[in-house]
Parts: C-alpha cells; structure tokens; sequence
C-alpha cells in the first residue's frame, strides 16, 4: 500500500482508489462516509488509516444511502465531503442523489462510482454514466492513478463553485491499477460546519420549489457544458489524419497503444468531463474525420450522443463502435479488442497473430483444471453450509452478497440465489408466499443491516413462514474486515456501541432467535431442524469470527493450533470429506485423503465429518471449542 | 536507464504473497525511476483463489493489461497458475515456476484430472517461453526459516534470471524497503536462497 501522507512533490506509487483518496485529501476534505465494496473499497480504507491523524472525519455508513446522506448533511453545513461506492451501491444511493442534483450544496461534494465492468466481483456489468444525465450531475472519468488524483481536486473545485455534487466514475481497472503519482499538497483537516440556509425553501424539495430548482439546475449545467467541460478533452496523434477515435477513461489507455501497435495513422479525442459532453468539441473533430471509431467499455454511451452531435456538425461522417457491431458491449476491454475492432473497422492485419496464440494456449488451458473462488480454509460458513445441506436439504436457499454466495458451489449447493445486498429476505417472502414450501434465506451480518432488516420485519407483518440464517462474523469480511455497525469499533478506530443483532431481531417479534456456533455441526443441524418446524419466521445466528481473524488473534495470543493430520490407517478413502465438506487443505493422493499443512488453517471443524474419525489432532492442535468463536 | 517495454506477470493462489512480490517489483521500477503501470483485481477468494497481478514497464505504457504474447517474465508460486498464463507466454517469455502444485479443491469434486510437474513442464515448453527455470521455493523457504516467505524466494530466484530490465541489486534493496521490520533478515535470506538456487549450474 501506497503512503498516503508522503511528501508534496515526490512521487509514490498509488492504487487508483489511494490517489482519488489523496487526491480529495490535497482538495481540503473534511468528511468522507462509504459502505464497502469492491472495486470502491480501498479509498476508504486509505482514508480510515489517516483520518485521526489529520484531524478528518470518515465512517463505514451502514449502507451506500446512508453514507451520502452523511456527506450531504455535511456539505449543506458548508464542509467538503466525499462518499464512494461501487455501482451496484450506487443504485441504493440514488433516491438521495436524485434530488440532491435539484438541493445542490453549500460547500463541496463529491461522488465517486467504482463500475466494475467484467462484474470480476460483482452481479452485474451496468454503466453507471447513464446516471450523470439522468440525475443531472456533471461527471468526470480519469484514465489512471495521476488523473484519478488530479481530477478528484479540479471536482471539488467545480463543486465549490457551482454548488452541485460532481460525480467521479472510474471502472474496476482504474481502480485497481498501481502507478506512480506526483503528490501535491495536503489541505484536508476538520471542518467545523454551519446548517445555515441561504434560501429558506433551498433544501425543501416539493412542486413548485423542486421546479424552480430543476431550471436552476439545467441551467447550471449548461454553463457547465459551454464553460467547463470543453476544459477537460485532449486530441492525439496525427492532426491530419481523417480516422478518428473518440474514447475515455480507461479504453483510453488501450486504444493509445494499440493505434501505436498497429501503425495507424489516427488521431484520438479523449473526453474526460462525460456530461455534460462538449458538444463542440466534438462536433469539430466529427467535421475533421470521414470515420470515427468509438473506443468505450459497455454500453454505447459515447456512440449515441457522438452521433446525435454528428446530425449536425458532420452528417457524413461513419461512426462505427458497438452500434455497427465493430466493439463488444459485454465485459471489459483489452489492447487486443481494440486491435481486433480496429482491423474489422479499417481492414489493417493485427500485428499480433491472435488466431495462432489461442490455438497454442487453449491446448494448454484445456488441461489445466478450473480454479473457481473458494471459501477459505476454517471459514465458518463452510461449516454452515454442511449443516444446511443436511438438515435442511429439500428447502428453497436463497443467498445474498457476501463471501457465503460461495456455497453455490459444489458440494454444499444452499445457495440458488444471489441477487442484491439484502434480497435474500424480501425474495424469500415471495417465494414463501408462492410455494408454502420451506424457505432459507441467508445473510450476512453486514448485509442484513445494510437492508436485509426492512425485509425481516416485513415478513414477520405479513405472517411468513421461512428460515432464516444470518452469518454474523461481527465484520464486514468480503471486502476486507470493515466493522459495521454490529461492530465494537469504528472506521475512526475508536471503541463504538456494537448494535446487537438478536436484539433487533427480537425487537421485530421473532420469537425463535438461536444463536449457534457453526463448527458445532452437531448443534447447527439440530437447530435448523427446529427453525424449518416451526410456524412463522425464524431466525439462526451462525456466529464465528472470519477465519482469517481467527488466525491473527490466535498468533496474538501466542496459542497458534498446529494443522490436523490424517491418521492413514484409519482413512478408507471413502472421500465422504471431499465430497462433502472440500475444504482446500484436503488433498487426494489416489489412495487416501490428506491434509496439506501448508493450507491447514487448524481449525479442526473437519474432524466432526470423517465417518472413521481419520481425521485427527497432531501435538499442539487445538480443538474448535479451545480457540473460541472470537466475537 | 531507459525500458522501452517490459511486462511482468505474477501467479499464484490467494494467500502465497503474489501482491506482496508485485509489490517489491513496483518499488523497484519506482526507484529506478522507469514509468509503470500494475493492475490487479481484488475482493472475493481470500485465500486460495487463482490470483494474477501483471506490470508493465517502459515509457509510453498506458494499457494497466498486457496483451497476448507479449510477457517478458512470468513468476508463478504455483504451477497450475502459471500455465494459466498461456495466452501471454511466447518466445519472448522467461518463465520462473515454484514446483508445488496446489490442486484446486472443485477439481478433486469434478474428477478434473491433475497434471503432474513434469506434465505442467511439457505443457509449458510447448508455449516455446525463452526460458523455464524451476525451483522448490518452499523447500527453500523452510530453509531460511519459514515457508511463507516463498514469495521472496521467488523474487531471488527472478533476479538471478537475468530477465529484469534492473541492474544488480535494485530488486533486494527494494525488498529491504518494502519488508516489514518483522520479516526483513528472514525475507532477505529467502531471496539469497532464491538466487543461488537459480545462480548454480542447472
């Protein structure tokens, strides 16, 4: 990880997400409040860590809503404040979003949205530029780490100017990608704010005032349009050449290289303001080409408004792209799309012989066996998700975001669902209510607070039957161990009331609350039992710490548990434990199963599956029951 | 020093140190000061997942991918991982691969048959890389102390390859920096274990 509070002027190498972090840290931050998610997560994470010593505020909100409400709440007391999310997360913000385009601000805020295009981590692929123009904010896209940095400054300054929130897209790539950076100065500091304001009706949006602010806001926008967003384009390459590419953001960086790798004598517009668009800077290069080739991941947002400029600046251009079916609009792009786009769009041969490297590599890859993520060693919901398969086998399983998602997988398949943060629960009232058949819906702790709680109570309101399990680890895993508000700490690292789930549960009128240790299997199989039995909602609270905190506390207390063994004697090779439990630190030699110790997290919990009892403790294991559950 | 292009993949599962080597790498490349760019995905699969982060080196890089054919060095902590590189491996490529094969668990569930190392090595030469060194990074680490730092066992190994556009020393001196107090004398011993292995006649 990059130093976020090196020097000014030195260079640093930085994650996308550290340079937007420091880059809101050069632009005066006061306030910044997220809910994690991948690609977003490490620009909190980044400002967590420095928050205390520069005097800053930062939380882990207990959803993406939340999170800009808490910015909003303190841009309108006149602070600058920065929330971030990836874009499904987005969607949950946007009822607040939407009118807080037509409110604007007193101070200065910013937006980020982290797309994930590929969906490497996440449900879907949605572009979240669409959403620039429907709410009507002014929005930025850089092409790496020194961009994302410099222009997280230049939208403050827009902000503060124009008193509207300014959005920040970058995509997964962007995000994720490490270059040096030159720092400039750090101004961020507390901010003591002042809810003053300036109009009487400025923050209440109803009717005639919402319209009033609606023209106040086009209005703005237009003079963004004409006086700002012609400040953020560049033209490259050959200036008389009559092919162009109009591109942004991170398919910037592969159409660049890969004109260069083809020899093409091209000239390229990279746009970094995405709305509102420079029309005439566009309309210009369109009259300057005969084609224009669009270089953008996803949908064809580019391609569209590039046409309806053309209608007018140049009739006769060719704009080609995903519209002409020259660019896939599924996943994300490489250099090689781009090549490959480019020769269909110009008939130039690809430099590189793409036909012959997959002939050689697939020979390859096809004896290569698939490696789909897995859940760690010792993770409790592996536990979990045995006891499910067992006791609860015939049920409907319907899952939700988190590490838990996993046990779609083979051989546990109590997953058949996932679908939205918090889905799990309202998706199973429906289900429920059409089939009367059992219902498990299962959640995370983060996730159920985050929006799986309105669901719970909705459920219990309309009378109906389900199960479900809520796997609360205390933390919000997946995306790295931020705490939540089921946490006893904050983002600030600062001791912090732990909001009780049994307590919330209860408190909606669910009368069956178990709360159950998942390497008890024994203990978890009886309890689902009961739950399916039962009339009504029920809820289970499978409760253990993540695994990999399991490990650290261990080694903190000087107590780390040596890997279990099989006793080869014992083990028939009946693969009972591979088949039903395949934890990755089992491994088949053929003739019986083993452990390899360097995967083994000791945990022990496999010791309850073997049917033998060949699995078994070396000197100086630990039992489940010793380690304790952690939280 | 000027690099007009040279692009790096590390391999490997989640938990072997493959962002932490990358890591080494990038402090390297800073030093020297060559532009540079990485990429890596994150979220998901902590532990035991296939991992890949990739850099490229040299002047006018842009694209944080690197296209098909076109690696200059691949160093995998695991085997399996490292074959998984096979569009990117190509005359051009010095191969750099840990001998210790992790099956994927899902594979001994869908009876995916595993390759052994010396079918991982048949099926690498076929990729013609310019060079396949190998060695037993773990095996090595114990010896310096532990087995975890076979990361570093494998950046010794890579530096002795001679394929990193560095001149001599710029690789362990970043390893010093980037290494945690914790972790630096072991880590150094497991990086000078890493290039004697590849350093002796092979």
């Amino acid at each position: 990880m990059g130093d976020l509070l090196a020097p000014a002027d030195t260079f640093e190498v930085l994650l996308g997400n550290e340079a937007i972090a420091r880059g809101s840290l050069e632009a005066g931050l006061n306030v910044a409040a997220a809910y994690p998610g991948t690609p977003s997560t490490e620009i909190g994470e980044a400002l967590s860590k420095v928050a205390k010593k520069l005097g800053i505020y930062f939380e882990w909100s207990v959803n993406e809503k939340v999170a800009t409400e808490v910015a909003m709440g303190a841009a309108w007391s006149g602070l600058r404040s920065l929330t971030m999310m990836k874009h499904v997360g987005f969607n949950v913000a946007t009822d607040a979003i939407f009118t807080l385009a037509y409110a604007g601000i007193a101070g200065a805020m910013v937006i980020v949205s982290a797309d994930d295009p590929h969906a490497h981590s996440s449900q879907n692929e949605q572009d979240n530029r669409h959403y620039s123009e429907a709410i009507g904010l002014p929005m930025l896209e850089p092409s790496n780490s020194q961009e994302a940095k410099d222009l997280i400054k230049e939208a403050f300054g827009i902000s503060d100017r124009f008193k509207v929130p300014i959005l920040i897209r970058t995509t997964t790539r962007i995000s994720h990608q490490r270059t040096p950076v030159k720092l400039g100065e750090i101004t961020a500091g507390p901010g003591k704010g002042k809810f003053a304001p300036k109009e009487p009706d400025r923050y209440l949006q109803v009717g005639a005032i919402a319209r009033k602010h609606h023209s106040e806001l086009l209005r703005k926008l237009k003079e963004i349009q004409m006086n700002v967003s012609p400040r953020f384009y560049k033209i490259e390459g050959s200036p008389d050449s009559d092919f162009g590419i109009l591109t942004s953001g991170v398919a910037y960086s592969y159409a660049k290289e890969a004109v260069k790798l083809a020899n093409l004598n091209a000239k390229i517009l990279k746009l970094t303001m995405t709305y509102p668009l420079p029309e005439k800077v566009i309309g210009d290069f369109l009259s300057s080409v005969t084609t224009a080739f669009v270089v953008e991941e996803l949908d064809p947002y580019l391609e569209l408004r590039a046409k309806a400029v053309a209608k007018d600046y140049a009739p006769d251009v060719r704009i080609l792209g995903k519209l002409t079916g020259h660019m896939p609009r599924v996943g994300e792009y490489t250099m090689r799309t781009v090549l490959e786009g480019l020769s269909k769009a110009t008939g130039i041969a690809s430099p590189i012989d793409f036909a012959k490297i997959d002939e050689r590599s697939s020979k390859v890859l096809s004896k290569v066996p698939p490696r789909p993520p897995v859940l760690c060693p010792a993770c409790p919901h592996r536990s979990a998700g045995y006891a499910l398969r067992r006791a609860a086998g015939g049920a409907a399983f319907i899952g939700d975001i988190g590490c838990y998602a996993l046990l779609f997988e083979k051989p546990f398949r109590v997953e058949q669902v996932t679908h939205a943060m918090g889905s799990s629960i309202g998706i199973g009232n429906g289900i429920s209510l059409a089939t009367g058949e059992d219902v498990v819906a299962l959640i995370g702790d983060s996730t159920f607070f985050h929006a799986g709680i309105p669901a719970l109570i909705n459920a219990v309101h309309n009378k109906r039957k389900m199960t479900v399990m809520i796997m609360d680890n205390k933390i919000t895993a997946m995306t790295g161990h931020q705490p939540h508000p089921g946490s006893d700490f904050n983002a600030m690292g600062e001791k912090a009331p732990a909001v009780d789930i049994e307590d919330v549960v209860r408190s909606i009128g669910v009368d069956y609350v178990k709360v159950v240790d998942p390497y008890n299997h024994a203990e978890m199989e009886k309890t689902i039992r009961e739950a399916l039995k039962r009339d009504g909602v029920s809820v289970i609270i499978s409760r253990r710490e993540c695994a990999l905190l399991t490990v650290r506390r261990l080694r903190r207390e000087g107590r780390v548990g040596e890997p279990y063994i099989v006793d080869p004697d014992k083990c028939t090779y009946c693969r009972v434990c591979m088949n039903t439990f395949a934890c990755p630190a089992f491994v088949d030699t053929g003739s019986i199963v083993e452990i390899d110790p360097t995967i083994c997290f000791g945990c022990g919990a496999c010791t309850q599956v073997c049917p033998y009892d060949a699995i078994i403790p070396q000197k100086g294991s630990l039992n489940w029951r010793e380690q304790g559950i952690g939280v | 020093m000027n690099v007009k292009e040279f692009n790096i993949i590390v391999s490997g599962v989640g938990g072997q140190g493959i962002l932490f080597t990358m890591d080494v790498i990038a402090r390297a490349t800073l030093k020297l000061g060559l532009n540079f760019v990485q990429s890596e995905v994150h979220g998901l699969s902590q532990r035991y997942g296939s991992i890949r982060t990739e850099l490229r080196i040299g002047e006018n890089v842009s694209s944080p991918l690197i296209l098909e054919g076109t690696l200059d060095l691949l160093i995998s902590l695991e085997p399996l991982e490292g074959l998984r590189q096979a569009p990117y491996v190509s005359e051009r490529t010095t191969v750099v691969m840990n001998d210790h094969i992790i099956p994927p668990v899902s594979a001994y569930i869908e009876r995916f048959p595993i390759p052994s190392f010396e079918e991982v090595l048949d099926l690498m030469r076929s990729l013609n890389p310019k060079d396949l060194i190998t060695l037993s990074a773990y095996k090595l680490a114990e010896k310096a102390g532990d087995y975890i730092v076979a990361d570093t066992v494998m950046l010794g190994a890579a530096e002795a390859s001679g394929a990193l556009p560095f001149p001599e020393g710029a690789l362990r001196e970043a390893l010093k920096e980037v290494s945690s107090e914790e972790y630096r004398n072991l880590n150094l011993k497991a990086f000078d274990l890493g290039r004697e292995a590849v350093s002796l006649p092979r």
